[in-house]
């Protein structure tokens, strides 16, 4: 113990380096504040020094010799720090001596250690030192020093701190003076020190808390968050155009703030603390300003109102957040079974009757300070102390006898704070005479209810649901009445949104009776028994779900994705669904009118099957939260439909084409699971890929009479693997032989073609490039690509094969999704007359597709209907279908070599396909296949035409079957039998995903050698971004377009 | 003491992955760490100098107050940057990083600058978390990333000024309401005067520099 700390050394000079760490080297540091007891300009940094020392001293001795302490203690050290504060020595001192207290009670860990340290009051004194707080820096080091003393506090240590004689606990009263301090640091810390404070579980110490602190402590508090409130309301009130979004959503953080920590004391538990702190939240800030806002605006006169969206806004959040009992089913009474108006009416008499005094459910200023309040405390129990100094007994045996006793102190203690004039709050007289009307008036309402239950229950199989709903509930429930007047609103879901929250956030409270729902037949999530529902309530959830299939709703996502909640948790039950068929069937014509907005939008892009699975990814994967959604200050302004805002999509109205079509597909997506799930029927469509369909690494499979391409992997890192490629419908992958079984293989890697890309290597005609992004899964995340490497085939020709293959599979693959899509809305499948035309196109894509085939039959690898669907998506691009229609009519610049590269699905596109910009890279190598001679001889056609007639599906379907019999003769022409199978070249180059082009070239997908695809072979301008794509590749378009021209005609 | 801006940090991870040490580290050079005491604390100040501005960093650990989840989410958002740290030479430190940066996403302005820490990279012996893995976290979640070691103070300066300078550049963007203080930014007391008068603040400033020189 002594070994290490024992030094000669330190006696004498003490600056000596070699051991600083030790006893010796604190008796020298001791000498030092001896000889410099007054502070000086010359000796301040001297001083801090020594402090600094001493510290670190008493941290190592904490960790490894505690005999440091015992010369602490004896020399009474701590006088000194408190003798050099006191000498108004100035803020650099002070920040330095505040900065090491932190340290040395931060890092002490062993309780003796800390008793040392805390036993002689200096620390109490140096808290209430005045110090200088305007300077933010000692402000911030002294709130550190009191938190960092609040995380010691335990059922022992609290005793240096709380004195029980003299009624002192300045770390907490001190502590709590800042509690409205402009700095939100400090706030924090003020209540992290509050929270430390409750946490103890010392009765005497708590019971001091609630006799003089809770009162003033929590009067104010809620004062301070009303008044947050009120500001807020006045801010959404007077917001012009979205400006005051930011300080918007500063208002609804700090309410939250304020809610999660008042909650996070109601959770500590402290069972007579949160009686003051619950009667204090709903009589002066719920009931009174929350809920009489929810009332008819114009009544109530001077009493401060907010308008009722921000009420119900405020109100969702308190139920998602606060869950003590006794609070929430207060409240919860009030909203649902109150009679607002009356309840206003009695709050009038109340003031009338003691028109001197205000109210008591009332939101006002506190009368004083919370620093003056502590004051009078302090000395009325000073004087009470006095009286009668066993009052700690008292306390205690207070404690054993919980209850109405326990509440009449109270109001004893604060009648008599009244009488001191000190808080003129309320007299106990007043407020059980309030409660009691309370009480009478639930208790009255709670007949209503039940009454009213009764009567529906008898009835409601004659009459028509609505009417007995509306009859017996509207009768006596304002809230309820407004409920549903905010769901009926036509034109916007503004209120809406709220009031579905609102029902939510009730309904999900763990702390609520389920009761208190029930009589008013709210959804309860999880009831076993339940047997009838809300029809009123869920007739308005049908009629927003409803319109939010309607063309032009105005129902946001949000809005309708949390009217499929409620109504599920109203209408399913452990044993089934209950709901009417009459409300089923008007469901099932919101999901009849969702199909058909999809519809609507399906015919339009390529690019719409990756918005269709992007959407169901990210709606699976982030299903709604409500509680974060009601975090989001933005829903509190009107909805716009601009994202100019910044406003999440799901939280505002659709802009544009583009989202129009993300809105229909989500609408869809919601209400058809809505609609399975209330008939009890699985989902077995969505999502289109089910990773239990798809190939793994490590499958074994049967690959004989498959196409394998033997290549060599270079991987990003430099590794280098030999594989056998293979294409299967939806995926590629990499095999090695199965050394057990003859022409069989194991999957070393799987990936989607739909999300390939491939591209030429510049230099290297045998090899490829290839990238398989996986989608991106949160927003934060970029695409991550899982295979990013080179492949090297033995030769050229094997290289373009491989290609080809791949670059059609893709576009195969995305047409057999497309296929499904169409499928899922019930659109027609096209009839495969064409499939006898394409006699060898066909063959050859089954045989270019044969180990794994999927149930597909039906949705037909066949490829006359695949390609009608990416027909059928030419005529219109939401967003810029019609650009680019008129700037391919200006100048067709399709045989460009700029590669057709574009819009987030690169196909597997002739040469390096990944540049945006379009006219840049244009890599011939991979071009320069045997295929290239028809393809540059392509005349190049105006677009426009082929696009319009696209449209006509039957001549889109003609005008390939008719190519690939040219083109099988030209290919074969070209190249050796042997390489027949890969007769689907040109297609494989064809960037596929805009609509206008690629549905011309996607006509020749099969047949090989149609003359536009061929185009493609050399590249095509990039269709996004066409405006700039074209110009640039005019000219080198020009140079193809006129070699083109005699071979074809 | 006068200064350009003012930036508050918080740091956040694992308890026992040296937070308070790093605080510690940067912003009181007087307490060099020796092999038998370890000392950290929870809240400090210090000025840094960024592109000729002198901005002052203001950083508050969260430690011990995890149990309270009013003041975990009070805190990020309250801060401009956030230091997300991790123990090389313990995994576990390293898995929670998710629900960490979770946390902070959800709570924090969508500005925060976040810093990824991995920790005590002298224990290279009993190094647990490779390097290429806290970069390619970091990589996927859009941070930045170093690997620090309180002990020999390898790259603590950097971990908090390159944050600084993060943060810096985003004012510059216009990306920071600068006038908002819940961003966790504050403009410096007469900012007009701290950038004419530079050269005035320093005696100041001196404070902080001197007490640094005193023991480095």
């Amino acid at each position: 113990m002594f070994g290490r700390s024992r030094s000669w050394v330190g006696g004498g000079h003490g600056k000596s380096s070699r051991n600083i760490h030790s006893l010796d080297h604190l008796k020298y540091l001791y000498h030092v504040l001896t000889k410099n007891t007054t502070v000086t300009e010359q000796n301040r940094n001297l001083l801090v020094e020594t402090i600094r020392s001493i510290t670190e001293i008493l941290i190592w001795g904490d960790q490894n010799d505690s005999s440091v302490f015992d010369f602490f203690l004896e020399k009474n050290m701590f006088v000194f720090f408190l003798n050099i504060l006191r000498q108004k020595s100035g803020r650099y001192v002070c920040v330095q001596l505040l900065q090491t207290l932190n340290i040395l009670f931060e890092n002490i860990s062993h309780e003796t250690s800390l008793y040392y340290l805390l036993s002689n009051n200096y620390v109490n004194s140096i808290i209430v030192h005045k110090f200088d707080f305007s300077d933010e820096e000692i402000m911030a080091y002294y709130i550190s020093f009191l938190k960092t003393l609040s995380l010691k506090l335990n059922n022992h240590t609290v005793h240096f701190f709380y004195n029980e004689h003299t009624n002192d606990f300045a770390l907490y009263t001190e502590a709590i003076k800042f509690f409205n301090h402009p700095e939100s640091m400090v706030r924090i810390a003020v209540r992290t020190i509050t929270l430390n404070v409750y946490k103890v579980d010392n009765q005497a110490m708590l019971h001091y808390i609630r006799d003089k602190t809770a009162v003033p402590y929590f009067s104010n508090l809620v004062w301070f968050i009303g008044s947050h409130v009120i500001e807020l309301d006045t801010c959404v009130q007077t917001d012009e155009e979205h400006r005051n979004r930011g300080k918007l959503s500063d208002l609804v953080a700090e309410h939250l703030d304020h809610l999660h920590y008042l909650n996070d004391i109601l959770i500590i538990n402290c069972e007579f603390l949160n009686d003051v702190l619950t009667d204090h939240l709903l009589n002066r800030l719920f009931l009174p300003l929350y809920v009489y806002s929810l009332e008819n605006p114009d009544k109530g006169g001077e009493r401060p109102k907010i308008s009722l969206p921000v009420s119900l806004y405020l109100l969702s959040q308190v139920f998602l957040i606060i869950h003590h009992a006794p609070l929430v089913n207060s409240l919860a009474e009030v909203i649902l079974n109150g009679d607002l108006s009356e309840m206003y009416a009695k709050t009038e008499q109340d003031v009338q009757r003691s028109s001197a005094k205000p109210s008591i459910r009332c939101f006002i200023k506190p009368t004083e300070t919370l620093e003056r309040s502590l004051e009078m405390n302090k000395h009325k129990g000073k004087r009470r102390v006095q009286k009668r100094p066993n009052y700690k007994n008292v306390g205690e045996e207070e404690d054993e006898e919980k209850g109405p006793a326990e509440d009449a102190q109270e109001d004893a203690e604060k009648a008599k704070g009244t009488e001191g004039g000190s808080k003129g709050v309320k007299t106990s007289g007043e407020s059980e005479e309030i409660e009691m009307v309370i009480m009478e008036r639930s208790k009255l309402s709670e007949l209503a209810a039940n009454t009213s239950v009764q009567e529906q229950n008898t009835t409601d199989e004659e009459k028509s649901a609505a009417a007995t709903c509306s009859e017996n509930l509207q009768w006596s429930r304002p809230f309820l009445d407004m409920v549903y007047h905010a769901l009926n609103s036509p034109d916007d879901d503004y209120h809406a949104l709220f009031v579905l929250c609102l029902l939510y956030a009730m309904s999900h409270n763990k702390g609520m009776d389920p009761e208190k729902l029930e009589r008013i037949q709210l959804p309860v999530p999880n009831v076993a028994e339940k047997t009838t529902y809300n029809h009123l309530l869920a007739e308005r959830l049908i009629r927003i779900m409803n319109n939010a299939a309607q063309p032009d709703g105005k129902i946001r996502l949000a809005t309708l994705e949390l009217s499929c909640l409620l109504l599920k948790q109203q209408v399913l039950t452990s044993s089934g669904c209950i709901i009417k068929d009459v409300h089923l069937a008007c469901l099932e014509g919101a999901r009849e009118e969702s199909v058909h907005l999809v519809r609507h939008f399906y015919k339009g892009e390529e690019i719409f099957l990756d918005m269709f699975e992007d959407e169901y990814r990210s709606m699976t994967m982030k299903p709604m939260n409500v509680e974060y959604l009601m975090m989001d200050a933005s829903i509190l302004l009107p909805p716009t439909g601009t994202p100019l805002t910044g406003i999440d999509f799901v939280k505002r109205l659709p802009c544009g084409d583009v989202e129009k079509t993300r809105r229909a597909i989500r609408v869809f997506f919601m209400l058809r699971s809505l609609s399975l799930q209330l008939q009890g029927e699985p989902e077995t469509q969505l999502p289109l890929t089910r990773e239990e369909d798809l190939i793994k690494t490590d499958d074994v499979l049967d690959l004989n009479n498959s196409d394998l391409i033997a290549c060599t992997v270079i991987t990003k890192d430099g590794g280098m693997v030999q594989r056998f490629l293979a294409v299967d419908i939806y995926q590629m992958s990499l095999v090695e032989p199965d050394v057990s079984r003859l022409g069989w293989g194991v999957v070393k890697f799987a990936g989607l073609l739909q999300d390939m890309q491939v591209t030429g290597v510049e230099d290297d005609s045998r090899a490829l490039n290839i990238t398989i992004h996986k989608p991106a899964s949160s927003p934060h995340s970029k695409p991550f690509p899982i295979l990013q490497a080179t492949f090297v085939f033995s030769d050229h020709i094997r290289c373009i094969i491989a290609k080809q293959r791949l670059a059609k599979g893709r576009i195969q693959a995305r047409r057999m999704k497309m296929q499904r899509i169409a499928a899922l809305l019930d659109l027609p499948i096209q009839p495969t007359t064409e499939v006898l035309g394409f006699g060898l196109g066909t063959s050859a894509s089954t045989q270019h597709l044969p180990f794994r085939f999927y149930d597909q039959g039906r949705r037909g690898s066949s490829d006359p209907t695949v390609q009608r669907s990416v027909f059928a998506s030419v005529d219109k691009v939401p967003g810029f279908a019609v650009a680019q229609c008129i700037n391919q009519h200006s100048s067709p610049c399709l045989p460009s070599p700029s590669p057709p590269s574009a819009s987030g699905s690169p196909s597997g596109s002739g040469t390096t396909s990944h540049c945006d910009s379009g006219g840049s890279s244009s890599t011939p190598s991979a071009a320069q296949s045997p295929a290239d001679a028809p393809t540059t001889a392509e005349q190049p056609r105006p677009h426009i035409p082929d696009q319009l007639e696209i449209v006509n599906e039957m001549e889109a379907e003609a005008r390939p079957s008719k190519n690939s019999a040219r083109g099988a003769e030209v290919e074969t022409a070209h190249l050796s039998p042997s390489l027949l199978p890969a007769q689907q070249p040109t297609i494989s180059l064809l960037y596929e995903d805009t609509a206008d082009t690629l549905s011309v070239e996607s006509l020749t997908l099969v047949p090989p050698v149609d003359p536009h695809s061929l185009r493609t072979l050399t590249g095509h301008p990039q269709p996004p971004t066409p405006a700039t794509a074209c110009p640039e590749t005019l000219d080198e378009e020009a140079a193809c377009a006129e070699p083109a021209g005699p071979t074809e005609h | 003491m006068t200064y350009a801006y003012l930036f508050k940090y918080i740091i956040i991870g694992d308890t026992g992955v040296g937070k308070s040490c790093l605080l510690l580290q940067f912003t009181d050079k007087r307490f060099q760490p020796v092999h038998d005491l370890t000392i950290g604390v929870e809240f400090g100040a210090r000025m840094v100098n960024i592109d000729g501005k002198q901005i002052k960093l203001q950083i508050w650990d969260t430690a011990g107050q995890e149990s309270f989840r009013s003041i975990t989410r009070s805190y990020y958002r309250g801060a401009a940057g956030a230091l997300l740290v991790y123990d090389i030479t313990r995994r576990e430190t390293f898995n929670h990083l998710t629900s960490w940066l979770e946390d902070a996403r959800q709570h924090s302005s969508s500005n925060m600058v976040i810093m990824l820490i991995g920790n005590k990279s002298d224990l290279e012996s009993r190094r647990d978390v490779k390097r290429e893995e806290g970069e390619a976290f970091a990589r996927e979640h859009g941070l930045i990333f170093m690997e620090t070691s309180a002990k020999t103070a390898c790259n603590v300066e950097e971990a908090f000024i390159n944050t600084a300078k993060e943060i810096y550049r985003k004012i510059q963007q216009g990306l920071f309401d600068v006038h908002n203080e819940a961003n966790g930014i504050k403009i410096g007391p007469q900012q007009s005067i701290a950038t004419s008068a530079g050269p005035g603040a320093c005696p100041r400033n001196s404070r902080d520099t001197g007490s640094d020189s005193g023991c480095c």
